[in-house]
């Protein structure tokens, strides 16, 4: 198997270059098609992200030039291109996929859109015949891993943007943020984003207020939400679940008497306060109020902080994981390899034709050279028609991944195992063939 | 042939309780998919024991002190799976699951030493009264975990605690609708049990009995009830107040549990 990959992330190039190679994905059929047609593969993939655009090729005799395929579908120019490229070969290609799949080679480690985006490449090139037996082995094997990754460390399991760590924060006070109201007082860029990640997560509806009326309405109109004048305020807050705010006041806003009004109102339903403001919009000492929660600027990413350090942590328990799965992969790949046992049943066989051959050399004395040649040629043609079948068997159970199969076939016709070293088995061969009763036909005998 | 399904049983609740440690507090998903068919399959036997037990004896009631901790038992896992059912958190199973084994444990060493030889006991009306304020004690004991992890959890979120310690508490949400719901239930199983338990007094024993120790504390843990429900109803109380609330009603529930030393008339053993 020999398999490369050549491509360039988020580390080896900048944005500018990227954006030249990226693929959109109704180009990647059509890409994926033009790369399988490139000459010296024989099956490919093309993975293309905002952060990465790499070219995965499973060749069998010289190694193909994928930068000049970028050159000749892109138009681009290798020489300023070649710097910035990286390749791996055979399980250097192993363990990179195995890597981007799982979110450890990703701009933010642990974020969960990479494999869907690799399962989508994955599924263009399978309808377009470019995923065949080599890397569809390959790429089910890295879907396992990624998945195993997933489930047996915490790498995503904590928000690492302020926006999200809001919406965790909120789900911590709330359940499901089904039927939930945000207010949003002021309009700033992060505010709007932290809104936005609350609403996609189920928030019911959105207030927006702002001095100036007709920019709330403006961005009301964006959330499908309401806007509320400013100086009705107080007369509203009590009805939002979640108040976000990021207006320019130089005072605090809401103070810790608003913050028992309010529960007063709400008869003691938790509010959250999430204040993105500098200065603050609201009262630190509101947060001592029963039922009140507040997290202003520096709370939200001291938390996406220490979600970060997690996710390094797990990310050292997920490169163990994936170092022993690229071990597996490639002792499973081995094993599947049915030329070797191929090999080593004929040349078994073929040792135990010479050796009845040289047991009846006496008794075939007599026989002229055009009758010993008939002979040879019989025994020879007997051995090839018995052994039709189970090498057949052998190809079929290769491809199918039967490696139940293939032991079974090994253990029948006394072949090494596979996870024998080849100079070993080289080394065994001659001595084998030189004994007089091999111990292949010996096993034989008594058998038969 | 109870004793050993009841066995297997507290077993099981064992390996539950250890399992539930980095089920819960770890957050391993690995280790809740062990938890939960441990806790089912204990729960399944012991529910094999409790009929066994019921039908070996051609009665309803489990007529000694072991049967009635073991019943207590098989409650606190209902308990627990049904909270698990409608609120998809086994959060609780960190307190529940040791609790239920340490309950079943006793029983599921040996027979019972002291059994209730009175012939009240055999009476229907009898089980009903029991049976109801087993519950009610088992909705009581999971209203305050409920209200005692909203309050960690709620300390947590104020206090911008680093994510690790008490990570794995469910949200104050959930918390609140868990203690709401035990509590409501617990009222009703209470009420219909103290009713159930007046009236076969009332016929038995007459109006001395409601003079007993026991019968008065049980009376004033009802009223605490009524007043507990009344306030977190009526003011939406959480957090520590609410802790405060259910711990005072708990302590009053033990006082009565341990009434039974000093009273005279709730006893059934034979004169």
């Amino acid at each position: 198997m020999k398999l490369l990959l050549t491509g360039v992330n988020h580390k080896t190039a900048p944005v500018e270059l990227r954006e030249k190679l990226a693929i959109s994905q109704e180009q990647l059929s059509d890409a994926t098609r033009a790369l399988l047609e490139f000459p010296g593969v024989h099956e490919a993939m093309i993975l293309s992200t905002c952060n990465r655009v790499e070219l995965l090729a499973f060749h069998e005799a010289s190694s193909p030039d994928l930068l000049s395929f970028l050159q000749s579908y892109l138009g681009i120019e290798t020489v300023s291109l070649r710097p910035h490229t990286y390749e791996y070969r055979e399980t250097d290609v192993v363990q990179h996929l195995f890597r981007v799949a799982s979110s450890l080679d990703s701009m933010v480690v642990g974020e969960p859109q990479i494999l869907g985006q690799v399962k989508e490449a994955y599924t263009v090139a399978r309808s377009v015949g470019a995923v065949q037996t080599h890397l569809e082995k390959l790429l089910q094997s890295t879907f396992t891993v990624a998945k195993k990754v997933r489930s047996e460390t915490q790498i995503g399991s904590s928000s690492v943007s302020v926006a999200s760590v809001a919406v965790d924060l909120a789900k911590k006070i709330f359940g499901s943020l089904e039927g939930k109201r945000v207010l949003l007082v002021g309009a700033g860029k992060m505010s709007e984003l932290a809104a936005r990640h609350l609403m996609q997560q189920g928030a019911d509806s959105i207030f927006v207020t702002n001095r100036t009326h007709d920019r709330a309405v403006r961005l009301a109109q964006n959330f499908q939400g309401h806007a509320v004048r400013f100086d009705d305020l107080y007369a509203t807050a009590d009805q939002a679940d979640i108040i976000i705010t990021s207006t320019g006041s130089q005072e605090h806003i809401f103070r810790k008497e608003h913050g028992h009004q309010f529960l007063h109102k709400r008869r003691n339903r938790p509010m959250f306060f999430i204040d993105i403001a500098v200065p603050r919009d609201v009262d630190p000492e509101i947060n001592r109020v029963d039922g009140v929660f507040l997290y202003d600027i520096d709370d939200l990413q001291s938390v996406a902080a220490s979600h970060l350090a997690d996710r390094t942590r797990e990310a050292h328990r997920a490169e163990a994981i994936i170092t022993e799965e690229v071990q597996r992969f490639h002792r499973r790949t081995k094993a599947l390899n049915a030329t070797p046992m191929i090999v080593d049943l004929q040349s078994t066989a073929e040792e135990m034709r010479q050796a009845e051959l040289r047991r009846a050399q006496a008794r075939l004395q007599s026989l002229t050279p055009e009758q010993q040649a008939a002979v040879e040629a019989l025994t020879r043609g007997l051995m090839n028609k018995f052994l039709h079948m189970p090498m057949q068997a052998i190809k079929a159970a290769a491809l199918e991944a039967d490696t139940v199969m293939l032991e079974v076939m090994r253990a029948v016709f006394n072949l090494p195992s596979a996870q024998e070293p080849t100079a070993s088995r080289a080394a065994e061969k001659p001595a084998a063939a030189k004994s007089e009763e091999p111990i292949a036909v010996g096993n034989q005998k008594d058998r038969s | 042939m109870y004793l050993l399904w009841l066995r297997v049983a507290a077993v099981l609740y064992g390996l539950a309780s250890m399992s539930a440690l980095p089920a819960v507090l770890g957050d391993r998903p690995r280790w809740q998919k062990v938890c939960l068919p441990l806790t089912i399959g204990g729960w399944f036997f012991h529910f094999v024991a409790f009929v066994e037990m019921l039908a070996a004896a051609h009665r309803l009631m489990p007529v000694g002190m072991y049967q009635v901790e073991s019943t207590l038992g098989l409650l606190i896992v209902t308990a627990f799976l049904l909270i698990w059912m409608r609120y998809r958190t086994i959060s609780f199973g960190v307190f529940a699951l040791p609790l239920a084994f340490l309950v079943v444990l006793v029983p599921a060493i040996g027979p019972d030493k002291y059994t209730f030889s009175s012939s009240l006991v055999r009476s229907g009306w009898i089980v009903i009264h029991v049976t109801l304020l087993l519950a009610a004690y088992v909705a009581l004991i999971f209203s305050l975990l409920a209200s005692l992890f909203y309050l960690a959890q709620e300390r947590k979120l104020k206090d911008r605690e680093s994510p690790g310690f008490l990570e794995w508490l469910p949200p104050l949400d959930t918390m609140d609708r868990i203690a709401q719901t035990t509590l409501v239930f617990g009222f009703y199983c209470m009420t219909g049990g103290l009713l159930i338990g007046s009236l076969i007094a009332q016929e038995r024993v007459g109006a001395a009995y409601f003079l007993d120790p026991k019968v008065v504390l049980s009376f004033l843990m009802w009223g605490l009830y009524v007043v507990m429900l009344f306030v977190r109803r009526s003011t939406g109380l959480r957090g520590k107040r609410a802790v405060y609330l259910s711990s005072a009603v708990f302590v009053v529930m033990l006082c009565v549990w341990a009434a039974n030393i000093f009273s005279s008339v709730h006893r059934f053993t034979t004169p």
